[in-house]
């Protein structure tokens, strides 16, 4: 069995933010932003951190590759703590953060990799035979030698995931790489992760998208507002939901609808995302989609509803998160109803 | 423990191989801005120029400028030449003390807005050595400024810098220059914790100009601002050159006075800097991250 | 968006405080300089602080308005909320405009406790036709918005070399225009082959030699330099528009307007 190669122990964070509210002195404001959390990443994995935005998932990564000191708890890295052996966490990682901007506009993406291969202590002949490696890899070839300045920000976030290469780190952090990526582009992303990850890199990946983690990750922990609240594999979460379906309703549907859906026994959760255009989307979380699919539609239909499409939908780690959390991991939805806990496993 | 190619505690070489490839890339994106090293040797001419034609104009002629300039401030110069070449070195020296407060003490914060500084902290380098590439870029970088700015307003002004001893000039300018990176350390702490660097930084360096003498020597201030304004290093630095080129006492005393404290300044300093760098780079990773700003 | 330019100087406490006191060290620099070269001739002092102090004003008002307008799109550019800013309705005129409103008001205190400073030092400024002098101030003023528009277009296009030039076109108007000086300190090669065809240079003549009493120094009478003050201030701001007016439509059409 793989050892854990990172390992977290209670590990938690508190901001202090100031809040300035109109007609009011300012207030320093505590924010919790990591509770407590406990975490084991297995040598040779991909870990997947789902979460929505505020989740917490970007100051994990911040604590775990030592740009952040976490305000209580402790981790590990490689075998090195990330509080007394910084230095050797940060040889054995590469990192991409979100939105990455690490790169200097007024170098070229090559020299921007020799640079942070030199940081990196890269010998200068394994630097440069790496960096040619990483060009053939990722097709750079007709970027690479202009100025950062001049790069589409495909380009840029490209070209700071080979930053993140370049020591050829046994440990791979990757938080939310695909997000300004085109689809053809983050789909390549992809697949290199898998392949990595099949030359034997640990990566620990964060996304808010769902459709990523199941794609690539070996378990996943779902987090939101600094606490894991579930772990697994993206099978073993979904079978923690038991035998609930869900049945997805398209249409228009007055406010009113939502708490006479809840009402109908048998309804274990509702959310909602609404569309600009006035049409909302409802995920309805029932134990037998079949038998309660008759008592569904007599509680949407009439009272000014209008229903365009209904059907049952197969579970996805979104719905482990409505589950859990009475919220889906879109940025725009409603939250429906009280936090689900219901006698649910996770 | 760890595989691949860095490591956590490097020899000698890689650490030498961070500083040569911090002082390259320096180099390199300050080459590809058009202009910016043609204007740092062109603004100090610009600004002993101020003084020069304000003087010819007060006084009615360069020369009584110079009897009145001398007289009033109780050095011992002569020539309109001796007074062109007071505020062309005061002027240099200004400049240099403002290229370490921009280069070092802005640093971070340039790094914050361009999104580097988090990369950056994401390696093992240690900052020891990525300073000590920035301070050599700096290094070098002033010495070409001063130089072509003495050159430059050399030939503006009719003055010849090479009649004095211009090499000890240079040895001081030299010696002087890591206190100012250690005052540079000591603001860029600063700059790392507040959000108007920019207008902090900017005010700093008249605060230097004025308390270092650019346009006046420091004598003609008031008992206890004379006192602080002595105890600046860019003061004593721009004392020393402008003595030692144009033959004037100076007013730290003897030269041999002004070398030891130019020598004790160029190791305590920076090392007060550095520490108050490394103490303040710790808290802000723990209150908001290195990133923020 | 004057309101917003407000709102987030106060936030700024740190950086108001800073400015103002900068500008209080330059002029005391300058002012003890000039006290050091005059041989204590207590009407000498007076009348080249005067000329340096009103000189300094001028130097002031351009600063901001170079800054405050061509500066402030830079940023916006680097922040990355220049392309939200267009995509609002708001006139981009009234968005130019309403940032050197905002400033200028904390300008106008800051000249004023600058010849305060010039004052206390030099012990006195010959002050004289009051508002005749804030009326050329008043037009030079107009002039240097019409430079700020263009600066702004020129940032929008050169990017972060726009600052370089404007940084040296600024020491350019510095010496050539004389404003810590007067004209006088200048050889008269410079002032006839340069200074002189520079509607600044009026623009600095006619504010300083307005309040000090004394004839004008670039060779032509008060009415000549009247009238090119007044063309200056109703030609350039609408001349600069329309080249900021350009160079905007142009990075629209090319895309490059959120570029930085």
């Amino acid at each position: 069995m793989a050892e854990p190669i990172i390992r977290a122990e209670g590990l938690s964070k508190t901001f202090l933010s100031k809040e300035r509210k109109k007609g009011e002195k300012k207030r320093k404001k505590e924010v919790h932003a990591l509770k407590s959390v406990d975490l084991e990443v297995l040598d040779g994995e991909v870990f997947g951190l789902l979460g929505p935005n505020g989740a917490g998932k970007t100051t994990l990564i911040k604590i775990l590759t030592t740009l952040l000191l976490p305000t209580g708890g402790s981790a590990w890295v490689n075998g090195y703590s990330i509080t007394k052996e910084e230095d050797e966490v940060r040889a054995s990682i590469g990192c991409m953060l979100m939105g990455d901007r690490g790169l200097y506009w007024k170098l070229t993406g090559r020299e921007n990799l020799d640079y942070f291969g030199a940081l990196y202590h890269v010998p200068r002949p394994d630097r440069a035979k790496q960096i040619e490696h990483l060009i053939a890899l990722l097709k750079l070839d007709d970027f690479i030698d202009r100025t950062v300045e001049t790069y589409s920000s495909g380009q840029r976030m490209i070209v700071a995931f080979a930053k993140s290469l370049v020591n050829d780190a046994p440990i791979l952090f990757l938080d939310e790489p695909t997000v300004t990526m085109d689809v053809p582009t983050a789909r390549e992303l992809r697949r290199i992760v898998k392949d990595l990850n099949d030359h034997g890199k640990t990566i620990l990946y964060t996304t808010h998208l769902m459709h990523e983690a199941e794609e690539l990750c070996d378990r996943v922990a779902i987090i939101d507002h600094g606490e894991i609240i579930a772990l697994g594999t993206p099978r073993e979460l979904k079978d923690s939901l038991g035998h609930e379906d869900v049945v997805s309703l398209e249409g228009i549907f007055p406010d009113a609808t939502v708490s006479r859906l809840r009402a109908v026994p048998g309804v274990l959760e509702v959310a909602v995302s609404a569309e600009d255009d006035g049409r909302s989307k409802l995920d309805v979380m029932v134990e037998n989609s079949r038998a309660m699919l008759p008592r569904i539609i007599e509680a949407v239909t009439g009272q000014g509803s209008t229903v365009e499409e209904i059907r049952p939908k197969e579970i996805t780690l979104e719905d482990v998160f409505v589950a859990k959390t009475g919220r889906t991991l879109a940025v725009d939805t409603r939250v429906v109803g009280e936090k689900a806990v219901r006698g649910r496993g996770g | 423990m760890s595989r691949g190619f860095g490591l956590g505690r490097p020899g000698p070489r890689a650490s030498a191989g961070v500083v040569w490839a911090v002082f390259r890339a320096r180099l390199k994106i300050i080459t590809r801005y058009k202009g910016a090293v043609f204007l740092e040797s062109i603004i100090p001419v610009i600004f002993a120029g101020l003084p020069i034609l304000l003087g010819a104009a007060v006084a009615g002629g360069e020369q009584n400028a110079a009897n009145n300039f001398f007289a009033y401030t109780g050095t011992t110069g002569r020539t309109a030449a001796d007074f062109r070449l007071y505020m062309l070195m005061g002027s240099n020296t200004f400049m240099v003390v403002t290229l370490m407060l921009w280069l070092i003490g802005y640093w971070v914060r340039r790094e914050q807005e361009t999104g580097t500084l988090e990369a950056l902290y994401l390696t093992p380098a240690k900052r020891f050595h990525v300073l000590a590439g920035v301070t050599s870029y700096t290094f070098i970088r002033a010495l070409i400024a001063f130089l072509v700015a003495t050159v430059l307003g050399a030939l503006l002004f009719n003055v010849n810098p090479l009649e004095g001893n211009f090499l000890a000039a240079v040895a001081y300018l030299v010696l002087g220059i890591p206190a100012l990176w250690g005052i540079s350390f000591f603001f860029g702490a600063l700059v790392m914790r507040i959000k108007e660097a920019n207008s902090v930084i900017q005010l700093l360096q008249w605060v230097l100009a004025f308390a270092m003498g650019v346009y006046f020597p420091v004598t003609v201030f008031p008992f206890l601002l004379r006192v602080v304004a002595m105890g600046f290093p860019p003061t004593l630095m721009n004392d020393a050159i402008r003595s030692t080129l144009l033959g004037i006492a100076s007013i730290y005393g003897p030269w041999y006075v002004v070398l030891g404290l130019m020598l004790i300044a160029a190791w305590l300093v920076p090392l007060l800097g550095y520490e108050f760098f490394g103490w303040t780079e710790r808290r802000v990773k723990r209150d908001q991250g290195v990133g923020q700003f | 968006m004057a309101r917003k330019t407000l709102l987030e100087y106060s936030r700024y406490p740190v950086a108001f405080g800073a400015l103002f006191a900068q500008i209080f060290l330059i002029i005391l620099l300058f002012v003890l300089t000039t006290v050091a070269f005059a041989g204590g001739d207590q009407r000498t002092i007076s009348r080249f602080a005067g000329a340096m102090g009103y000189g300094f004003v001028v130097n002031i008002i351009l600063s901001f308005t170079l800054w405050e307008i061509g500066f402030s799109i830079r940023e916006e550019q680097v922040r990355g909320t220049l392309e939200s800013l267009y995509l609002s309705p708001a006139n981009k005129f009234s968005n130019l405009v309403s940032r050197i409103f905002a400033v200028l008001s904390i300008t106008v205190l800051m000249c004023l406790g600058g010849l305060a400073v010039v004052s206390a030092v030099a012990g006195g400024l010959p002050v004289n036709n009051v508002g005749l002098g804030l009326l050329a101030l008043l037009l030079t003023t107009s002039g240097f918005l019409g430079l700020g528009f263009v600066f702004a277009g020129i940032t929008i296009k050169l990017k972060e070399t726009a600052q370089i030039l404007v940084n040296g076109l600024q020491f350019f108007f510095m010496i050539f225009c004389a404003m810590f000086y007067p004209f006088l300190a200048l050889p008269s090669f410079v002032v006839d082959d340069i200074s002189r065809w520079i509607p600044i240079s009026y623009c600095v003549d006619l504010f300083r030699q307005t309040l000090l009493g004394q004839q004008p120094e670039l060779g032509v009478s008060y009415a000549v330099e009247w009238v090119i003050v007044l063309a200056f201030g109703i030609v350039s701001p609408l001349v600069g528009y329309w080249i900021y007016h350009r160079i905007e439509r142009k990075a629209r059409t090319d895309g490059t307007l959120g570029e930085y």
